[in-house]
């Protein structure tokens, strides 16, 4: 990358991250305040409202409910929406225009929506467990992201290396992986960080698809504020950042999915 | 990135979610609980732990707020769940839509030991295991002459100091009947005159809050002064703003009761009321008092008056909160929440 | 020729899962506004009767392609600052760049409500600065909401973009500058053709993702900003009455749907590669 990129460029760039990034100094401060409300500046500085995560069974249960439903739903979603964005771009011509429109579908649908249709005819309609259901509600509300950002992704992806590679007898299955992939990276990254954190947050689709027995971060969060005011839910959202720093650590180990410069 | 990469996390994630799923009972006897979910741990230790003891039954628990479980059960058509609790508005919602049984008062003698008000709130349905108020409270530092009656909200000084309860909420639809009473008609025969008056109340809010922690953090922000709210709120907003009160109205506060019922689909009937008996016996009433978990119902019951200081508690208290008529309430609620957001929304 | 098959083969899965676990489900939820006892349209037109409800759509809309366009501006600059930095750096650009995804929506609020509070920072910093004597409060107004849902959905756009800019060639864009192209004719005529197929992918995830929301603009922008998310929610949740939510979901839908063909048309005219 030689690009020079004028000065106007990166300070805006720079203005934005301030946008994005001030308010989380409330946040985190908030988490710290040694009060049993919300404030900012925090007051005295204590820990305990992140002790009080794992103190809280129901908030420790929900969190491994939570963060299961989060990579399982990714991984499918991953699994199934690869190949069908990479179909998009590659045979665009065999393929209808609106197949497209259809991943984007689960998005369009209200999800509390989504929530009480597949209450109504796949959990109570077909007798599908609890998790099975909430793990179908969760892939479908993640695909959008991981069709249409890896879509993008492979959109500017010149086909004709790919092309090459085959004709020079590289079978095609392996050629994809060795060439196809890593060209989209930056594309499955962020399709992978925004499924995570999609599912992990996701409050209106499970509200309806949890049930006795078993729970999800967010709606027991969201339990939690209808009665106590306290820094916990702030504490929980930090506590989430840094789960995705260390997940993107793990997956950049794991999967060798390094974001260093080509 | 390669095949084996994947496969191997989806193998250990689908391992782990086994694991999870896998349902974690023991015993073959089982009963749900459909609840909040908060205070879990002194729930837990008060009332689950010692009845799993009692029953050698296992406690299973649906958590949610009271639309959202009520909905479920009905979805569900009344299955799922063996006991449901809910604020007296939604139970009566449960009953109309015929998603309850009635409960055979026979088989939970503790219900003698009852206020007569938690006793039978709605008919041949649940009993109420905890009993709350819904008043008025304000920052004595900047509401003076102090609030004491329910016609004060509307006060000219008040101009965008006061946060209302949002319709959909469990004291929403009772400012309508408060408005309706400073009208000096009755909402429920014709509803015009209330809302005149809620026209009137307009330039004194800022915004209306649904949830507890969303009023607290309107107070401890500064955005306002005076605002309608339920008791168990009270001891959390002093906490957060010293100087707020709980107003003494003249004209009363309103009683809110929460029930316990049993749906119509359990599939343990019988060991639902062995459990409604059991949350109403005066041992586990006195415990869950005096830890600031629910106000008490049980006459025999006795706190201290330190103890006592955020509940509605004791016979002179609770005669002299007002009722509300859920179902004339729920009848006319649509109406209601339709003219609401015409004045609120536009 | 089995070449035919294999792009259908490949889009199978995720198709069947789409068309079996939602459209099949919410299709029969949808079904039931139009078994309507007072007359088969009669759901909807009641809906269009009421000057509230025009309102609180016309509101939605107006929000969500208000939201998408400054989302679109500020993510389309800072992603194309992003997907040139340096290795290290650009990682950590991106982990913050989804901060602000993972605070729950009441901190999210809570943060704000101390930002352009009455006695808040803002008003602190414009009263200290000498700008305004009496400080006034930005919340609860169609400004807050879209400061709120522009904070949301940038870093959205921000990831969608990264990839796709850094797939841009940097030889494509020497070769323009070589070639004595000024760098905006560089950036309109190379660079931004090519980024149409991700702006639109961002456009879409945005506006949906604005378009469907409601605890957002109900906690920022309270009654008075009610959008169509929070009135479903409302019907749904409160009133038990989830006829009248379903047609509002499918009014949400059958105009989301419309607004999507129509930005994917317009970036066909700009970039026929889009998908």
């Amino acid at each position: 990358m030689t690009t020079r990129l004028s000065p106007a460029l990166i300070a805006i760039a720079a203005l934005v991250y301030v946008f994005l990034v001030g308010p989380l100094i409330i946040v985190i401060g908030a988490s710290l305040s040694d009060t049993t409300y919300l404030t900012f500046p925090p007051q005295g500085l204590s820990l305990r409202w992140f002790e009080n995560i794992f103190e809280i069974t129901a908030f420790r249960r929900t969190i491994v409910t939570s963060l299961q439903l989060a990579f399982l739903s990714t991984g499918l979603a991953l699994l199934i929406g690869i190949p069908a964005a990479y179909a998009l771009n590659r045979y665009r011509i065999q393929l209808p225009s609106w197949l497209s429109t259809v991943f984007v579908l689960p998005i369009l649908v209200p999800e509390i929506v989504l929530g009480f249709s597949l209450l109504k005819s796949v959990a109570v309609g077909a007798s599908v467990p609890i998790f099975v259901s909430l793990l179908i509600g969760h892939t479908l509300l993640v695909l959008p992201y991981c069709v249409r950002v890896i879509s993008a992704s492979l959109a500017s992806f010149d086909f004709s290396i790919e092309e090459a590679a085959i004709s020079l007898g590289s079978p095609p299955a392996r050629t994809f992986f060795t060439i196809v992939l890593p060209n989209v990276r930056a594309g499955v990254i962020a399709a992978f960080i925004l499924a995570f954190i999609t599912s992990i947050n996701d409050v209106s689709t499970s509200l309806f698809l949890t049930g006795p027995g078993i729970s999800t971060l967010p709606i027991q969060i969201l339990a939690h504020v209808e009665q106590f005011f306290d820094p916990t839910i702030a504490s929980v959202s930090v506590l989430l950042m840094f789960l995705t720093v260390a997940v993107m650590a793990i997956v950049e180990r794991t999967l060798g999915l390094t974001f260093l410069a080509k | 990135m390669t095949n084996a990469h994947y496969r191997s996390l989806a193998g250990a994630a689908c391992v782990a979610a086994m694991l999870a799923a896998a349902p974690a009972v023991a015993q073959d006897k089982t009963l749900t609980i459909s609840w909040w979910g908060f205070n879990g741990e002194k729930l837990n230790q008060f009332i689950v732990q010692p009845f799993q003891e009692k029953c050698g039954c296992t406690l299973v628990f649906e958590t949610g707020n009271n639309a959202d479980r009520l909905n479920k059960i009905k979805i569900r058509g009344g299955e799922g769940v063996d006991v449901a609790y809910f604020t007296d508005g939604f139970s009566q919602i449960g009953i109309e839509e015929g998603l309850f049984q009635p409960i055979d008062r026979s088989k939970v003698p503790n219900l003698a030991g009852l206020y007569e008000m938690a006793q039978a709130p709605q008919g041949e349905y649940g009993p109420a295991y905890t009993i709350g108020r819904v008043g008025i409270v304000y920052d004595s530092a900047k509401v003076n002459p102090p609030i004491t009656k329910w016609a004060d909200l509307w006060r000219e000084d008040l101009k965008s100091a006061v946060s209302l309860p949002g319709i959909t909420t469990t004291a929403g639809p009772m400012v309508v009947m408060i408005a309706g009473e400073k009208a000096g008609t009755d909402p429920f025969e014709n509803a015009d005159p209330a809302f005149a008056e809620i026209e009137a109340i307009k330039p004194n809010v800022v915004k209306n809050y649904n949830t507890g922690s969303e009023m607290i953090n309107l107070f401890s922000t500064g955005e306002i002064n005076v605002s309608l709210a339920q008791d168990f709120a009270l001891g959390q907003l002093k906490a957060a703003v010293p100087t707020v009160e709980w107003a003494n109205l003249e004209d009363g506060a309103i009683a809110t009761l929460n029930t316990v019922n049993i749906p119509k689909g359990s599939k343990n009937v019988e060991l639902a009321h062995e459990f409604i008996n059991f949350i109403l016996s005066p041992e586990v009433q006195q415990a869950t008092a005096e830890n600031g978990v629910d106000a008490p119902v049980v006459t025999s019951v006795t706190l201290t008056p330190e103890k006592a200081k955020q509940w509605t508690y004791g016979k002179e208290m609770i005669d002299g909160l007002k009722r509300v008529d859920y179902s004339k309430l729920n009848a006319a609620k649509s109406d209601w929440i339709d003219r609401w957001n015409e004045i609120f929304g536009m | 020729m089995l070449k035919r098959y294999t792009g259908w083969t490949l889009a199978l899965p995720a198709t069947l899962l789409v068309a079996l676990f939602l459209v099949l489900p919410v299709a029969a939820t949808i079904g039931t506004t139009f078994v309507d006892t007072k007359g088969v349209l009669a759901p909807y037109t009641s809906f269009f009767a009421s000057g509230f409800r025009r309102t609180v759509l016309w509101r939605t809309l107006e929000i969500s392609l208000v939201t998408t366009a400054i989302a679109l501006v500020l993510g389309f600059l800072t992603a194309y600052v992003v997907a040139r930095a340096p290795g290290r750096l650009k990682s950590i650009l991106i982990i913050a760049a989804v901060f602000p995804l993972l605070t729950g929506v009441v901190v999210r609020s809570f943060a704000w409500l101390i930002i352009l509070g009455k006695n808040g920072i803002l008003n602190n910093v414009l009263v200290g600065i000498g700008v305004t004597d009496e400080p006034f409060s930005m919340l609860y107004t169609q400004g807050s909401v879209i400061v709120a849902m522009v904070y949301l959905f940038t870093p959205l756009m921000i990831l969608t973009l990264v990839g796709v800019l850094e797939n841009i060639p940097e030889d494509v864009i020497q070769a323009s500058a070589s070639l004595g192209a000024s760098p905006s004719a560089t950036f309109r005529q190379v660079i931004f053709p090519l980024a149409v197929p991700g702006l639109i992918v961002g456009a879409v995830l945005v506006f949906t993702g604005s378009f469907t929301s409601y605890a957002t603009p109900q906690l920022l922008g309270g009654e008075r900003q009610m959008m169509m998310g929070t009135f479903l929610y409302q019907r749904a949740m409160v009133n038990f009455d989830w006829v009248g939510a379903s047609t509002i979901a499918a009014i949400m839908v059958v105009i989301t749907v419309a607004v999507v063909l129509a930005m994917t048309r317009i970036a066909r005219r700009l970039n026929p590669m889009t998908t």
